[in-house]
């Protein structure tokens, strides 16, 4: 898989994971109701852990899939570091996040599942492209 | 062989900052947690206290306040999220209990209906889930005293451990974990069939009558404890 796949790729679980946090955050702001198939979104939006120091857990979402959608395009080590270290940063904290679902609050947000799954996507490419496989070369 | 250890020590750094940066999102949402900051309250609420103690000593029974035994039923249907209601619950409400339902004369049902937006289904279901406790009405009339603005998205977790904290043997994870199982949805959907069935288009809009027997729609002319009390009055002298 070249580089430029690995990017691509990324660029494009990113927006959907913007696409995903956008959307969070509209129906948390005008007090909307979330589409939901298992039953449990409502509940684990409204709960603590939906928050983060006073800022909406879906915010911080969107904020790092915007970093790793940019990270994704750009070129260079330092792009591909900080996709790195963020893509791994955010797989570990849905990770958190999905334990706290499951034993916490007993309940299962779809949305937050599914984010979980580009992100786990978004660290495995980033390892890839992070490799020692794609060291010295490059393909545009 | 220089360039894999620069990878591989680039890899260490990488995976060192990655866990570090997951161990302080990680850390700080314990401490949000365990500070319980969930969302905080709108600013549209109004900071009225819940009255708890309205109730304290009177039997609650899934939907209904009062004795089973009271010879007259009034059956309440109104939308958590309805001001007017909110206005029923603060003004006649206090009466109608201290009056009629400590005397032992008179039983009030709660039907819920959701039909002003998101807020009154939360609102709404919390409710239930208080009621699956016995506690239905102290949770509806924390609910109304705390209304806030209209699907501002006032029902908030911390709103709810506050109303309950003022109730003894109500556990808030109870009612927060409770109102989203399905088993709350049949209930819902027999209030709605109710109100159908007794042609309720508004809220508030009520039914009084013989206790096991016949309802009555009572068309109130105002939200005070003197609109409702001729029809229960009347119930009682039949």
């Amino acid at each position: 898989m070249s580089e430029r796949s690995v990017r691509l790729a990324s660029a494009v679980l990113a927006s959907l994971g913007v696409a995903i946090t956008t959307y969070l955050l509209y129906v948390r702001e005008t007090g909307g109701s979330l589409v939901c198939s298992t039953g449990g979104c409502e509940t684990v939006q409204s709960s603590s852990y939906a928050e983060l120091l006073g800022i909406p857990v879906a915010a911080l979402g969107l904020a790092g899939f915007l970093v790793l959608f940019v990270a994704s395009l750009a070129r260079g080590e330092g792009a591909r570091l900080t996709n790195a270290t963020v893509a791994l940063s955010a797989f570990l904290f849905a990770a958190y996040l999905l334990v706290v679902q499951i034993v916490v609050i007993d309940a299962i947000c779809q949305w937050c599942v599914a984010t979980d799954v580009l992100t786990t996507a978004l660290a495995a490419l980033a390892l890839v492209r992070l490799g020692p496989a794609s060291s010295g070369r490059w393909a545009p | 062989m220089s360039a894999l250890r620069d990878r591989r020590l680039q890899l260490a750094v990488v995976l060192g900052a990655a866990a570090a940066m997951a161990a302080v999102l990680v850390g700080a949402s314990l401490i949000g947690a365990r500070e319980d900051g969930s969302v905080p309250p709108p600013a549209a609420a109004p900071a009225l206290e819940p009255e708890p103690s309205l109730f304290a000593g009177i039997e609650q029974s899934g939907t209904a306040l009062g004795s089973p035994a009271a010879p007259v039923t009034l059956v309440e249907y109104a939308d958590l999220q309805c001001p007017y209601c909110a206005q029923w619950a603060r003004d006649a409400l206090p009466t109608l209990v201290d009056d009629y339902v400590r005397a032992g004369k008179l039983r009030i049902v709660f039907h819920g209906l959701a039909f002003i937006g998101p807020d009154s289904n939360k609102a709404l279901r919390t409710a239930v889930a208080a009621g699956r406790e016995n506690h239905l009405w102290d949770v509806v009339h924390g609910l109304y005293l705390s209304q806030g603005a209209e699907n501002a998205g006032w029902v908030t977790d911390s709103l709810v451990r506050e109303i309950v904290h003022g109730v003894p043997g109500l556990e808030p994870d109870t009612l927060l974990d409770g109102r989203w199982q399905k088993t709350i949805d049949p209930e819902l959907e027999r209030f709605a069939a109710a109100a159908k069935a007794a042609g309720v288009q508004g809220t508030p809009a009520f039914q009084v009558g013989p206790t096991g027997g016949r309802l009555e729609r009572v068309e109130v002319a105002s939200l005070d404890p003197e609109g409702i009390v001729p029809a229960i009055e009347a119930a009682l002298a039949r």
